[in-house]
């Protein structure tokens, strides 16, 4: 269930479509580890690549008939929404993409991922960092015209420490002062919420947390149309309201054909004016990127940037080409309750005996960067500084092995008291996992280390297996990530487990109990030198993917971290 | 009959729970559930909603929920669209079966043509022909077919839609929809009819083959009854006998979905809706429809026994 940040695993359908990110509600979904596209971001005036690089179409008069005729509809490939449009209820991101146009956020993201105003246009947060006041826009509107107000913001806040609260929404995890009494039932509101007046409204944590300002800016529910029938501990109401969503995007639900599209229309109480193009329309397009573009039936999609996807791109000629590094990282999870794997210099020997370079950037045509640190280079605490590149070194790997007391055995096997160093290795089925195989057990062989690997087309069945401790090596992707912490939270909170290291904790409460960006770089450096000599993970890879968009479509900008939501209302056809 | 309908149906119920429990045990002890893909959530938040979907309870217990309460019609909702089971299949299923039943028809009406046509005219260059083609049909698997004829017919010459079930914004109402239906639905159903075709094709021809050896068919011929007569009244009545067991084999399929063409041609049915519940173990959704399949192939079995017994009362089921 993947939602901004999480994990999943595997772009089974890399080249599929097009999704965009976003859902900055709280999508999850366990199905979306099918796309990985769809969670992933553009990056554009971030580090890595500049903007610079964006390829106009060459030739607009190739444009296919059918999206030449197009006046007032943009049309985007999403692999498959499910209906439930209500921000923090949806089980899929996909759905959180399709929320993420419905509705606009209090408090929205840069291109750098920094906080930026939206429909609170200031905030203060108290000294102690405990206390976030938000002062929202005055006059803002759902898209019936009713009123948002701050006690529409405080209702959606309440709800989600309901007990009967079904999603995933982090919310929860602030602690906002007195959410755990109300979850009880000991409370009939939540002290920490305070509706100052019809535009100011702050929440008080039980302890400092910097994604405070960006969990809390997120969707508002309306109180009138979602809290007419509430009453605590009964949810159940919700279902029957997730296919008429009332929120305040730039756009509004027209209609859900299941299986085939969602509809928009443009919102006319849009709170930043009535977008550009009347018409918004994600067509459920599952795997089906490449013949809907071409046939002008979509007019936007993403692919994996390899040489082959660019040049065809290029080929068609009416489309606008877009690189981006998404805010992802992959990684071998290890099991680091399997004995021979608790010792740092196997796996650092199991990092350098890796030609990760060969296998995720040069077998896949350049679509791919090396990682060693788990966050994103286009990230703002992204650095190289002190951290080892770990380049392929099978001489070294082989000393390490060979210090940690691992000898080769008469068949070129390693051997340590009677045991031999066989790895037992899980992966997703993906287009690139042969090649990976392939190439990761040569390379282990070099250095007498025997790979066995098991490839699952099932995703729930791999993490069960994981669960169940039952591998020594699993191959992952994260989800999207938004903040530096999304990127660590999985060494301090039990998920990879028998990794236990307080340093790690501490570092993770420290770079979390600041707002001070300078500070939390500091922090967050410290923490990427300690993993990337630790390794609870082997770090394998960045992806990179490219956006094309129908060379008519004038004002794009795709945000690394929201995808298409940030400025879908300027888009326009020209 | 009557005895012999109500020994059937009390095979079909007790057949009924044997299934219902056997697919909801094997999917309950499947590894993975709906919560755990969800790396997301932190073990103490995938407790509390285990809690909440009702899946830490005991498997016994789960069972006997999800059986009292489909005896009431009521299949749940599903996990990951939080709609009910019903309506779920209401949206897709016509969907599916859109697609199967002309593409059923078209194959039969097809098979049935060339089987006799090919039996006939035994070893002649038609029959040869036909043979080689339907290896070729059957050789060749779905998913190429269907590309290939993407590439072709829709990227390349642009004369019919890639994929999907309406034009993309479409508001046609009346003979405009049904005329967009018809242009997105020709593609599959090309597909789906070539894959049908060759195995029935073969199986209409070796039974006309038998037929036509027969003795009455030569005394028919004798009366100096037309060829045609002969051929089409006469033997293909009796080949086609042996096919009303294919017809109760067929219903499940009319509804089933075939994955692999919706999944193709993008076409909004069933079949893709089941794939994407099991990755997500979607377990309410997971079990109304393989009940529902399960159901539609007793009775499929059943019809088929009936239909069996009236076209040829020497039959005794």
């Amino acid at each position: 269930m993947l939602k901004k940040g999480i994990i999943l695993l595997s772009s089974l359908l890399l080249a599929s479509s097009a999704l965009l990110a976003a859902c900055s509600s709280g999508g999850t979904d366990s199905a979306s580890h099918a796309n990985t596209q769809n969670n992933e971001n553009t990056q554009q005036a971030a580090t890595a690549q500049p903007l610079t690089s964006l390829v106009k179409a060459s030739d607009l008069s190739k444009l296919p008939e059918v999206s030449q005729k197009r006046d007032d509809t943009i049309i985007v490939g999403l692999t498959d929404p499910a209906g439930v449009f209500t921000p923090y209820f949806n089980q899929s991101g996909y759905d959180g993409n399709v929320i993420s146009q419905l509705w606009t956020p209090l408090v929205t993201v840069d291109e750098k991922g920094l906080p930026l105003p939206n429909l609170a246009k200031s905030w203060d947060i108290s000294k102690d960092n405990l206390t976030y006041t938000f002062h929202m826009v005055p006059g803002t509107k759902f898209s019936d015209g009713s009123p948002l107000t701050a006690e529409d913001v405080a209702f959606t806040w309440t709800l989600i420490y309901d007990k009967a609260y079904p999603g995933d929404s982090q919310i929860r995890k602030l602690n906002i002062k007195g959410g755990k009494a109300y979850t009880e039932g000991k409370a009939k509101q939540i002290d920490g919420i305070k509706v100052v007046d019809p535009q100011t409204i702050s929440a008080t944590l039980e302890k400092p947390n910097a994604l405070a300002l960006s969990i809390l800016g997120d969707n508002v529910l309306s109180k009138a149309y979602y809290g007419k029938d509430y009453k605590f501990g009964q949810l159940d109401y919700f279902k029957n309201l997730h296919g008429s969503p009332l929120g305040n995007g730039a756009y509004k639900l027209e209609k859900f054909l299941p299986g085939q599209e969602v509809r928009m229309v443009a919102n006319d109480h849009f709170f930043k004016g009535k977008p550009k193009t009347q018409h918004f329309i994600y067509k459920t397009a599952e795997g089906d990127a490449w013949q809907f573009i071409e046939t002008g039936d979509t007019d936007f999609a993403s692919f994996t940037a390899t040489q082959e996807n660019i040049d065809k791109l290029k080929g068609l000629g009416f489309l606008n080409i877009l690189p981006y590094t998404p805010s992802t990282y992959g990684y071998l999870q290890v099991n680091l309750e399997n004995e021979k794997l608790k010792d740092k210099r196997v796996r650092q020997a199991l990092t350098y005996g890796l030609d990760r370079k060969s296998i995720y950037v040069d077998a896949a045509q350049g679509a791919g960067a090396v990682a060693n640190i788990p966050a994103s280079p286009i990230f703002w605490s992204y650095t190289t500084d002190g951290i080892n590149p770990y380049n392929y070194d099978p001489e070294k790997a082989k000393k390490l092995l060979d210090e940690a007391g691992w000898v080769e055995g008469s068949d070129g096997i390693r051997e340590k008291n009677g045991q031999k160093l066989t790895i037992h290795l899980l992966t997703s089925k993906r287009p690139e996992t042969d090649t990976f195989i392939a190439l990761a057990a040569e390379n282990y062989k070099a250095i007498g280390v025997d790979l066995q690997p098991e490839i699952f087309a099932d995703f729930n069945a791999m993490v069960a297996k994981v669960e169940g401790k039952d591998y020594d090596l699993a191959a992952f992707s994260t989800g999207m990530l938004t903040d530096p912490s999304d990127g660590i939270e999985q060494f301090v909170n039990g998920e990879i487990k028998g990794y236990n290291n307080p340093k790690v904790k501490e570092l993770y409460e420290k770079g979390l109990s600041t707002t001070n960006i300078e500070e939390r770089k500091k922090v967050y450096k410290e923490l990427y030198v300690l993993l990337n000599d630790e390794l609870p993970v082997i770090f394998t890879n960045y992806k990179k993917t490219v956006y094309a968009y129908n060379g008519r479509m004038e004002h794009v900008k795709v945000s690394p971290f929201i995808g298409l939501a940030g400025n879908l209302f300027e888009w326009s056809l020209k | 009959m009557s005895s012999f309908l109500t020994k059937r149906l009390t095979y079909m119920i007790i057949i009924l729970l044997a299934a219902s429990m056997m697919i909801f045990f094997l999917y309950a002890m499947t590894p993975g559930d709906f919560i755990s893909g969800n790396l997301k959530l932190s073990p103490e938040r995938k407790a509390e909603l285990r809690e909440i979907y009702g899946l830490n309870k005991p498997i016994f217990e789960r069972y006997g929920n999800w059986l009292g309460n489909a005896l009431h019609g009521n299949f749940g909702y599903s996990l990951a669209q939080q709609k009910p089971v019903l309506t779920l299949f209401n949206e897709y299923i016509w969907n599916s079966f859109l697609l199967a039943i002309v593409s059923t028809f078209l194959t039969w009406l097809i098979a049935v043509i060339i089987g006799v046509i090919a039996a006939y005219k035994q070893y002649s260059w038609f029959d040869t022909l036909v043979m080689v083609l339907i290896f070729a049909a059957m050789s060749l698997p779905s998913f190429f077919i269907g590309l290939y004829l993407i590439k072709i017919a829709a990227v390349d010459l642009k004369w019919l839609p890639p994929g999907g079930m309406l034009n993309t914004g479409s508001n046609a109402t009346g003979m405009e929809y049904v005329k967009e239906v018809l242009q997105h639905m020709t593609l599959p159903v090309i597909v789906m009819t070539l894959l049908g075709l060759g195995s029935l094709t073969r199986y209409f021809r070796s039974n006309m083959i038998d037929v036509i050896q027969q003795d009455y068919i030569r005394t028919a011929r004798a009366k100096g009854l037309k060829e045609r007569k002969v051929l089409f009244t006469h033997a293909l009545r009796n080949a086609l006998l042996p096919a009303i067991t294919l017809v109760g084999f067929e219903l499940p399929a009319l509804f089933g979905g075939s994955l692999i063409i919706e999944k193709i041609f993008n076409w909004p049915g069933i079949g893709q809706l089941y794939m994407q519940s099991f990755s997500l173990r979607d377990y309410p959704l997971l079990m109304g429809f393989t009940m529902l399949i399960a159901i539609l192939s007793v009775i499929g079995t059943l019809l088929s026994d009936i239909l069996y017994r009236i076209a040829d009362p020497r039959v005794k089921v």
